[in-house]
């Protein structure tokens, strides 16, 4: 009888363990393709894209790892932690660095953790080398360490960003950015291993203008990945959005900002500006995710209150007279001196009124609430309609500005317009060059470059105000100093055409409060109508230039026709077209990249344009004439067509 | 590698601790030894007594030692121990333990998935691999064969079959140690051939070509080789054809040019090797020119801890202070400097010059000029007299040794002239002169080297403001070098003595505890004794009131609450003081007997050494050993008194 229950007990305990096998069998089914969806853990695995192959690159080295673990995975990590940790205070880099290797083997997925280790490595770690070079070398282990990560995880938008910002801040942005970027642009093997992250350091998107990768546009493309699997529907997380598309764009600018510091000051630095600016204005069309329940475009603010005018005039017309009377009482109520500051046209405003209007304008408007209230019975749900379309307006208006303001929005705008233009770039060549002589103690050339600067550097501040609130207009501060230095005098001269900016930084160079609000609300419309006066200034160009490509190829003809006259004329001649053509082959060369090319032309008709420079425009007249004929006999391989194709393909560039 | 205080120490100055006898590791051992047989006489009594009665249990202890000194220990016999010993051997091979062999080449075989292909010093990273692979397979296996054995015997009653014939308890003991050893000095064998192949052929590589050469303006070759094993050199070859490449991660090659133009780039060399130092006294100056124990703290971060190498003193609480070396910094362009001062600096041992090795840090206070490294200096010095050399300036090459041969004759410095020249040690030659327009030159053993052979090299900063950071280990003379496979063979015989030392106590445990509970045990010790630091620690902390999370009830209930370590323990008053009072209890005893037990770390470290091309010292050595006879020695007389009183029981 003994035996009989033991054998019962153990038939009992058998069936419970079939029994609770079952429904493990059920839930873990896996998918068995078609209709059959397998069991809910296969299910859910689908819907969260949680799959391991879904996740990221299967490393078969992690996962013999995290079952060599028994389970204790969260454990053996967090003793793995510790001890990189200790290697790190003991500076035992290399012990660091396979710890490191490990802890990633353990727990690819846990993306914190990618971010955390790899800083520690470019920021903390390579700050303990003395020698620059190891120093590049532990923010490109760093910066590998990250890629790694993005390998294993594909749906991380933050590592990608975060991957362009080590590219570009890391490197671009620290004590030895001089250095790493020269690194960087001469590091091939980092070069290929990039291509093999599919980012295309080949390409002219992320070539400097002296050809070679340049970190800030490389880290710009891996943050345009970013921004593509964003697009794709991946979710941004641990991140807001703002910040996370903002940095792209700036990528542009801080490298447009970097080659001009590296003395790089001319058309390819125009260009550089150019496509930030480009760049910029297409990040200020994107539809960017916010706090509230509806996305906003930051390029679009003008457009909202367009549209809130538009409504409001609408709202005026249904509510009858209840809008201007309500209106009227409100304005009653004001104080005298506001009285005469509304009603004075905005044209003869003084820069203080216009704060101060600017100031008072939200309290003009009457609570349309009320005016409903008091409209015409019939126009009421029309009213109603319109007064919540406002609202509504209003709080993406809210939004905007607030998002504007984070980032500091418009400023970024006017400075990509105001650097894109030749005078600044050539002003800032001018500092370069003075401050180059002066510190070869060539002070007469150096007196004479800051002046001319100087003068330049006036018209342009005319026109951006804003920039005399920045880090450049800090740096032409300390040049107006050497400048005095070099002139050997403690006041500045009286027609000195910086007096206003000199004394607005006077206070060390801190500007205040006011006096930015003022800058800022000027600059919108000065910069508006410069836009306009280049426009108007390009259109003229265009023609003329069309008239003198006409000339030089009629002067071609002739040229020609002497040519068959005389043989040494000829020889002579063919000559100079050769070294026209071979600085044209050495610009294609530059110039593979359409954008590139946009520049080129821009430079020759600016050239062109350049009446004081006549020597150098005579010149490229004949460069052009001999570039637009359309059957040079000089050399098949000219960048000839190439140019002829320009604007089609700048604009393509600006599409992107 | 930073070396410890105690790892300069010779076998004598462990042995004894002329200065202070209360850390010397005789005295630790003596008192162990001593504990042993008091406490053993005592429980030996109480169990007897509790099985005899007082009277007869007292006679039976007494017995027990009387046959243990005058038939047991004289009479044991090597035959019988050796047939023994082959017993345990047969029966350990029986239970397949080889197979342990078969799986360190597994782990081998798969190494390459989790050690770093990038790593900057794969010699290093694989020789440590290695080691540790080996040092902890072999524990665990030395920990199941020797728990289970004679737990088996006596469960099976085999063991009857043994003690009926005419066989000693010591030699049941000794036979089954030696056995057991023997094993595992079979495995440890074949482990050790796979991890040398397994390390050369991990760093062998060829680079089959030149990429980039040039010819300089000076008839020499410079290049660059092609990209391998995610590196590359570049190299200067002389004009008679023959040259080097650059030291990349920890090795570099012989490049030759043929007459036709083409190159060939040889094996790796130096990349296995075991240098043999000769460490001196270092000695610190400040700014001003000042005595300065420690020399300049930079403010790094550095670890807490490091209590451990006192011995006894430090258990009874005389010392307390943590003795871990830091790295103390001389600051640059001022009378700052760091003074080596090294003895047995005789010609027989360098006969072609001063090879010098330097691992020195380096610290800016300011970027400076970011693309110049720091720049340091090297003079030597006669200890007593006021003669030195000229400065030898280098550049820092930071986390590298940096190897370098200081020349015997070398200029005198313009100082010794100005303020010694009747004094001068040729005084003929230079003083004559009078005007120092030439220098003297002056020979290292000759001017330099004082009668007790000592001589002194001074280390400074050459960068204002700047600072380089020393230890003792930083700069050595390299008198010798030793082959890397006798550095790895003595790495391995320190996991031998390991090994022997956690058979004899898992055979101890084994003749009083059933088998798993004998392993447990066992496995106990050692790892009491890997983390007898942290137990050393502990009780600092909780000595001098330092909030670093408490002892173990303390602990555990700051993970259960999520508190920090650092905050005030937040339960009410008196609970708090129980928990303190009983922890203090606890790590108290924890220290107790962590201090008695064999520093395993410290023998594990010992892998350290070879995988930094450092030969281990003889001393060092010479000291695992005599630890580990000591500690078998103990554990093979707690094992024969625990026998006899099994024997008696049965």
């Amino acid at each position: 009888m003994n035996r009989t229950v033991a054998l019962g007990r153990k038939l009992i305990y058998l069936v419970v363990l079939v029994a609770m096998l079952l429904p493990l069998y059920l839930l873990g089914q896996p998918a068995g393709g078609g209709t059959d969806r397998g069991g809910t853990l296969a299910e859910m695995r689908v819907q969260y894209n949680i799959a391991e192959s879904d996740l990221g690159e299967i490393s078969p080295a992690s996962e013999t790892m995290k079952l060599a673990s028994l389970g204790l995975r969260g454990v053996a990590a967090t003793l793995l932690w510790n001890r990189s940790h200790d290697y790190k205070v003991m500076h035992e880099w290399d012990r660091l660095k396979a710890t490191l290797n490990q802890i990633a083997l353990l727990q690819p997925h846990f993306d914190k953790v990618w971010e955390f280790q790899a800083h520690n490595l470019a920021y903390n770690v390579s700050t303990e080398f003395d020698d620059y070079r190891q120093r590049y070398e532990m923010v490109r282990e760093g910066t590998e360490y990250l890629t790694r990560g993005v390998r294993q995880n594909r749906n991380a938008p933050r590592l990608i960003w975060y991957t362009g910002w080590f590219y570009g801040a890391k490197m671009g942005m620290s004590d030895e950015k001089t250095q790493f970027r020269r690194l960087f642009s001469d590091d091939d093997l980092l070069h290929e291993s990039l291509l093999k992250e599919n980012i295309a350091v080949d390409s002219p998107e992320a070539r400097g203008p002296l050809g070679k990768p340049d970190n800030w546009l490389v880290g710009r493309l891996w943050l345009n990945h970013g921004y593509d699997l964003v697009d794709s529907g991946v979710k941004i997380r641990r991140q807001t959005p703002l910040n996370f598309y903002e940095t792209g764009p700036k990528w542009r600018i801080k490298h447009a900002e970097a080659i001009e510091s590296e003395g790089i000051l001319d058309a390819s630095a125009q260009n550089a500006w150019s496509l930030a600016s480009e760049d910029w204005t297409s990040f200020g069309n994107r539809s960017i995710p916010t706090t509230a329940p509806f996305t906003i475009k930051l390029g679009q603010l003008d457009e909202l209150f367009r549209q809130k005018q538009e409504r409001l005039e609408s709202f005026r017309k249904v509510t009858g007279g209840a809008y201007d009377k309500a209106e009227k009482e409100i304005f009653d109520t004001l104080p005298e001196d506001i009285k005469t500051l509304v009603k004075k046209p905005a044209s003869e405003l003084s820069l203080d009124e216009r704060v101060q209007r600017e100031a008072w304008e939200k309290n003009l408007t009457p609570n349309l609430d009320q005016v409903v209230a008091q409209a015409d019975p019939s126009a009421r749900l029309q009213a109603i309609e319109l007064v919540s379309e406002v609202k509504d307006i209003d709080e993406r208006i809210l939004k905007t500005t607030g998002y504007r303001n984070q980032i500091n929005y418009p400023y970024w705008a006017t400075l990509a317009q105001a650097e894109q233009e030749e005078r600044t770039v050539q002003a800032r060549r001018l500092i370069f060059e003075a401050e180059k002589a002066n510190s070869e103690a060539e002070l007469d050339t150096a007196i004479d470059l800051y002046e001319q600067a100087f003068v330049i550097w006036a018209d342009i501040f005319d026109v951006y105000p804003i920039l005399t609130i920045d880090d450049s207009a800090q740096d032409l501060f300390e040049s107006i100093r050497r400048y005095m230095i070099a002139i050997d005098s403690e006041e500045l001269p009286e027609s000195f055409p910086l007096t206003t900016f000199v004394e607005m930084m006077g206070q060390d160079g801190n500007v205040d409060a006011n006096a930015y609000e003022q800058v800022r609300l000027v600059q919108k419309e000065k910069a508006e109508q410069r836009r306009k006066e280049l426009a108007e200034e390009e259109r003229q160009r265009e023609a003329e230039a069309k008239a003198a490509e006409m000339k030089a190829a009629q002067e071609k003809a002739e040229k020609e026709k002497a040519e068959k006259a005389a043989m040494e004329k000829a020889a002579a001649e063919k000559d100079a077209a050769e070294k026209a053509a071979k600085e044209k082959e050495m610009k294609a060369q530059a110039d593979k990249d359409k954008a590139e090319k946009a520049k080129a032309r821009r430079e020759k008709k600016k050239a062109d344009k350049k009446k004081a420079d006549a020597e150098k425009a005579e010149k490229e007249k004949a460069e052009k004439a001999e570039a637009d004929e359309p059957k040079a006999d000089v050399d098949p391989s000219s960048p000839t067509d190439e140019s002829g194709t320009e604007p089609s393909d700048s604009s393509d560039t600006s599409d992107k | 590698m930073s070396l410890q205080p105690d790892d300069f120490w010779s076998f004598s100055q462990w042995l004894l601790r002329p200065d202070a006898f209360l850390e010397s590791a005789l005295l630790q051992g003596i008192v162990l030894i001593v504990l042993a047989i008091v406490l053993g006489l005592i429980i030996g009594y109480i169990i007897s007594s509790a099985r005899y009665g007082p009277g007869e249990g007292f006679y039976a202890v007494a017995r027990s030692t009387r046959d243990l000194l005058r038939f047991d220990l004289p009479g044991t016999s090597a035959r019988r121990v050796m047939a023994l010993a082959r017993l345990a051997f047969k029966e350990a091979i029986r239970r397949k333990v080889l197979f342990v062999v078969g799986l360190f080449v597994v782990v081998l075989l798969l190494a390459g998935w989790y050690l770093n292909p990038e790593s900057d010093d794969p010699a290093r990273l694989y020789i440590s691999f290695v080691l540790t692979a080996t040092n902890y397979l072999i524990l665990a296996l030395a920990l199941f064969i020797s728990a289970f054995s004679l737990p088996a015997d006596i469960k099976n009653r085999t063991i009857y079959t043994i003690v009926t014939k005419p066989v000693r308890a010591t030699e049941i003991v000794l036979g089954r140690m030696i056995g057991f050893i023997g094993v595992g000095t079979l495995m440890l064998i074949p482990m050790g051939l796979a991890s040398y192949v397994f390390v050369v052929r991990g760093l062998r590589h060829t680079h089959t070509q030149v990429t980039e050469a040039k010819v300089t303006d000076d008839g020499r070759v410079i290049g660059e080789t092609d990209y391998v094993q995610f590196h590359k050199h570049s190299f200067s070859i002389d004009e008679d054809g023959v040259g080097l490449t650059d030291i990349v991660r920890g090795h570099r090659h012989v490049v030759r040019r043929e007459n036709d133009g083409t190159f060939v780039i040889g094996p790796p060399t130096g990349a296995l090797r075991a240098r043999v130092p000769s460490y001196g006294e270092i000695e610190f100056l400040d700014r001003s020119g000042n005595v300065d124990a420690k020399g300049i703290d930079v403010g790094n971060e550095q670890l807490a801890g490091g209590y451990g190498s006192a011995g006894l003193s430090r258990l009874v609480g005389i010392t307390k202070e943590a003795r871990k070396i830091q790295h103390g910094y001389v600051e640059g362009g001022t009378l700052g400097a760091a003074i080596f001062t090294f003895s047995d600096v005789t010609p027989e041992r360098y006969p072609n010059g001063l090879p010098i090795d330097i691992s020195i840090r380096a610290y800016r206070s300011f970027k400076g000029d970011i693309e110049q490294v720091l720049q340091g200096s090297l003079t030597l010095k006669h200890p007593d007299k006021p003669i030195e050399s000229v400065p030898i300036p280098f550049f820092v090459d930071e986390y590298d040794i940096d190897e370098k041969v200081l020349p015997l004759d070398i200029e005198s410095s313009a100082d010794n002239v100005a303020t010694s020249t009747g004094s001068s040690p040729r005084g003929d030659d230079s003083a004559g002169n009078g005007e120092g327009s030439s220098l003297p030159t002056l020979n290292v053993f000759r001017d330099l080297v004082n009668e007790k052979g000592e001589l002194q090299i001074i280390l400074k900063c050459l960068n204002r403001s700047q600072y380089l950071g020393a230890t003792k280990s930083s700069i050595y003379l390299r008198p010798n070098e030793n082959s890397f496979a006798w550095n790895l063979t003595k790495a391995y015989a320190s996991i031998w003595l390991q090994m022997s030392m956690v058979i004899a106590f898992g055979v101890m445990f084994s003749t009083f505890l059933s088998g798993p509970v004998a392993m447990v045990a066992t496995a106990v010790c050692v790892l009491m004794g890997f983390s007898a630091e942290q137990v050393y620690d502990t009780r600092h902390y909780i000595d001098a009131g330092i909030s670093r999370g408490g002892g173990p009830i303390e602990s555990m209930v700051r993970i259960l609450r999520q508190d920090a370590m650092t905050t005030e323990l937040d339960v009410d008053t008196l609970a708090a003081k129980v928990i303190k009072t009983a922890d203090a209890g606890i790590v108290y005893t924890l220290d107790a007997i962590a201090t008695s037990l064999p520093n395993l770390p410290k023998m594990v470290g010992t892998a350290e050494y070879a995988a930094s091309g450092i030969d281990i010292f003889g001393a060092l050595l010479a000291r695992h050993a005599f630890a580990t006879v000591g500690y078998c020695v103990l554990a093979f007389l707690v094992s024969y008194f625990f026998l006899k009183s099994r024997e008696i029981a049965a």
